[in-house]
């Protein structure tokens, strides 16, 4: 979620409840002889509108599990979880009077204070990484799929490969069945071998040949494809089947150019329209690995930031009920 | 021909399932939404069936409650069929029956409104200002005017000047002490005795706190050795009834010793009475000197016989006294008589006087010490005269300036004295209260970090604990150790 004008709404209530509860705060810790507590019916009641909060903040994924459930557009829960669970921290604060007490409170107060600000880092990378994403990554996919992208841009730059050297002896087919975007079953890969071209079967499979042309054949003679070979088989094909692995040319952009570029002056030129998709194929590789990272960024404080809020809000009931009865 | 992209092209690479499939990402969030809420209950659960409570505490206990970290249950006893297990009253009560500060005090506030728990090692006996302040910043009287301000907030606000030292209806406050001390004279180098050299004296060779052994420079052994017959309570004033009592055994350095002749003045106040004798009277009750002189008399003229001749001295007769004849020959007994009449002239006119209030005897009183002694004397009855003599003034010095407060001479033992006492330097006046004023108090009791304690509990205790009563004991080392929690 953007942080922007159209959060002003919350980001003024909240800041009026703050700093309501603030002024409320200090007249009360002011007047109280031994200083505020928890105890006390103005830290009760503090410490009801902070759990509150958190409850009302964790309710958004239950919100999200089932979003038929007519309770308010998502994005108002969206908002209400941010404002309402980072106010949950000073209003917590000023139950406590700002100590962190004896054990569990103790606790409490770290899980709070990690969930708050992972929440927070959360958000302000919900605000700068999708950007990023747009900017950098045009070919982003789905993220759950990135791994089967990979796999058929692999399948994609051997057909390529093989257009121009001749087959590479890879068995790489799969009969796995799954359902595809479009309503059909179809194989998931296609062999290269058993498919060579791009055909219609090909194409109604909407397998591996999704976005790939036909490539025309035009076998080169050994010792004209032997920097394509050279390239393709040390370079490539590791690059594809291992992008994260460092040291790698193509993995940076400038530099996959300059081999590209490098090819492009020792392949003919009929070669060079393949060439280009290859140098596109690992283009939209370096994309996927880029995305991957991105994603982990924009999604992996939730690692921390649900698993502490659920401890939190568990804890925090134990609490409520053992500080009535002490 | 190169790659082309279209939506319909790339939506086919898509598996229509894919988000039924875990991903690591989702799979790590289920696990960790799952392990760690199950680890919290885990620990709960373990402190549950260990019966240790102690993970509730909101705090830990203050110092001298720590051994009863475990024992919840001391404190926080629940009623019976209630859930709730407060600390009551009744649980801090029996411990400590500390009784309040007003019998008639209301309302008298719980335990815990002062003395707050679970805030750490702290003192615990620290009430608040705020605490104190209930009551006293707008202090009720239940009869027709309050003794004590009554709008004291704290020590910086409102508290009033140091009851000894404010003057009541415009006259000045006054030591009720008799003992006539110029302390500006004693502060600057003086004689030490009649033919003595100069000294300068400190304030400690006359005052040492209780406890501390007496500073002898200014000592005379004899005087030491020598039994009274005057009481303490011929010396100081009684505590006023309405003291409070101190929560703890007081160390002996908090409050001056009364200044003991013995001590402090007798190496230069020397009590001599006669040219015949080197020795001083007694520092005593004038019965006891009387009859001391008509002993020490007695004796030297049971030695020195041809004393009885007397010949006039000149120089110690007055204009306007009538004389007496050149020389006298007196009996023993006349002598005697004549001779403590002289010592004892001079003692209650000059030397005891010097220091302390005797009541005015008569001239009738005085001349039958003065009878001729030609005329003959009933000399039994002239020995025992004590129907005439002076009455000494009880010396009723103050021990204890603030019934009302505490004060440690001991805890301000690294400032000499005059840093506060400054008024010693320059009194003239046995009355002035030397005590230092509350200004000079918040010169280093103020709020914040560069300064002394200043909060009410520094100086005040709320309860009476000279009326406090014993407790049953009832705990036992090893229960306390190791019984449940």
């Amino acid at each position: 979620m953007r942080m922007d004008k159209t959060q002003r709404g919350w980001a003024l209530v909240s800041l009026a409840i703050l700093a309501i509860s603030a002024v409320v705060y200090a007249l009360y810790a002011s007047e109280s002889p031994h200083g505020p507590r928890g105890g006390s019916t103005i830290g009760f009641a503090f410490g009801i509108i902070g759990f509150a909060f958190v409850i009302f903040a964790a309710l958004l994924g239950a919100r999200k599990r089932v979003p038929t459930w007519r309770v308010g557009r998502a994005q108002a829960w969206m908002r209400g979880h941010l404002w309402l669970g980072f106010l949950a921290l000073p209003m917590i604060f000023f139950h406590g009077g700002f100590h962190f007490g004896g054990t569990l409170t103790c606790v409490l107060m770290w899980l709070l204070i990690i969930t708050v600000f992972s929440g927070v880092f959360g958000a302000v990378l919900q605000h700068y990484v999708p950007r990023v994403m747009t900017s950098d990554v045009p070919l982003e996919t789905i993220y759950d799929e990135i791994g089967n992208v990979r796999s058929l841009l692999r399948e994609e730059a051997d057909r390529a490969y093989e257009s121009l050297c001749g087959s590479l002896g890879l068995s790489n087919s799969s009969n796995r069945e799954v359902q595809r975007a479009g309503g059909f079953t179809a194989l998931r890969t296609i062999a290269a071998s058993a498919v060579p071209l791009r055909t219609s079967a090909a194409v109604s499979a909407g397998a591996s040949a999704a976005v790939a042309a036909a490539p025309e054949i035009i076998l080169l003679s050994e010792e004209a494809n032997a920097p394509l070979s050279r390239f393709y088989l040390d370079e490539m094909r590791p690059f594809l089947e291992r992008p994260k692995q460092r040291g790698q040319r193509l993995a940076n952009t400038d530099k996959a150019r300059t081999v590209f570029s490098g090819l492009r002056t020792l392949l003919p030129a009929a070669a060079h329209v393949t060439l280009a998709d290859l140098e596109d194929i690992c283009d939209e590789a370096r994309q996927l690995t880029r995305q991957q990272r991105l994603h982990r960024w924009l999604h992996g404080w939730l690692l921390l930031h649900i698993p502490l809020s659920l401890a939190l809000i568990l804890l925090g009931a134990i609490h409520a009920v053992m500080a009535l009865r002490y | 021909m190169a790659r082309t992209r279209t939506t319909k092209k790339l939506a086919q690479r898509i598996d229509l399932n894919y988000f039924k499939r875990p991903t690591p990402l989702k799979r790590a969030k289920f696990w960790l939404s799952l392990l760690l809420p199950l680890l919290a209950l885990v620990w709960i659960a373990e402190r549950t069936i260990f019966k240790d409570s102690r993970v509730y505490s909101s705090g830990r206990l203050s110092e001298p409650h720590a051994v009863l970290e475990k024992e919840c249950a001391v404190c926080h006893v629940q009623q019976a069929g209630a859930f709730s297990a407060k600390a009551a009253d009744s649980a801090c009560l029996d411990c400590h029956d500390g009784p309040s500060h007003h019998a008639s005090q209301t309302p008298t506030p719980a335990c815990a409104t002062c003395h707050t728990e679970h805030r750490g090692r702290v003192n615990i006996a620290a009430a608040s200002d705020q605490a104190c302040a209930e009551c006293h910043a707008d202090l009720k009287a239940s009869g027709n005017s309050a003794r004590f301000a009554s709008h004291i907030r704290s020590f910086e606000d409102g508290h009033p000047e140091f009851a000894a030292l404010r003057s009541v209806a415009d006259i000045h406050a006054s030591d009720p002490g008799t003992i006539k001390l110029n302390h500006a004279i004693h502060m600057k180098p003086i004689r030490r005795s009649p033919n003595g050299p100069n000294v300068q004296l400190e304030c400690g060779n006359c005052h040492r706190a209780t406890s501390v052994d007496a500073d002898l420079t200014y000592a005379d052994p004899k005087y030491r050795a020598a039994a009274v017959s005057y009481s303490e309570s011929d010396e100081t004033l009684l505590a006023r009834a309405d003291t409070l009592g101190l929560p703890k055994p007081v160390s002996g350095r908090e409050l001056m010793a009364p200044v003991k002749f013995a001590n402090a003045c007798a190496a230069c106040h020397l009590l001599t009475f006669d040219k015949r004798f080197d020795e001083g009277v007694p520092h005593d009750k004038p019965e006891v000197i009387h009859a001391f002189l008509v002993r020490a008399f007695r004796e030297y003229v049971a030695a020195h016989p041809a004393e009885v001749r007397v010949q006039r001295d000149p120089s110690r007769y007055l204009t306007g006294k009538a004389l007496t004849p050149a020389v006298r020959i007196l009996t023993p007994a006349q002598w005697v008589t004549e001779r403590t009449a002289e010592a004892e002239d001079l003692l209650w006119r000059k030397t005891c006087k010097q220091c302390h209030a005797l009541t005015p005897f008569t001239k009738a009183s005085h001349r039958k010490i003065e009878l001729p002694v030609t005329e003959g004397l009933d000399t039994g009855r002239l020995s025992g005269m004590p129907a005439e003599l002076p009455e000494i003034a009880p010396a009723n010095t103050t021990l204890k300036w603030m019934p009302h407060a505490k004060f440690d001479h001991g805890s301000h033992g690294g400032f000499t004295c005059v840093s506060c006492h400054a008024k010693a330097l320059t009194s003239t006046d046995a009355g002035d209260i030397l005590l230092p004023g509350i200004a000079t108090c918040q010169t280093c009791h103020a709020p914040g970090p560069e300064h002394a304690e200043s909060r009410c509990f520094e100086c005040h205790t709320y309860h009476d604990w000279s009326r406090r009563k014993e407790v049953t004991p009832k705990f036992t080392l090893p229960t306390l150790r190791t019984s449940g929690r």
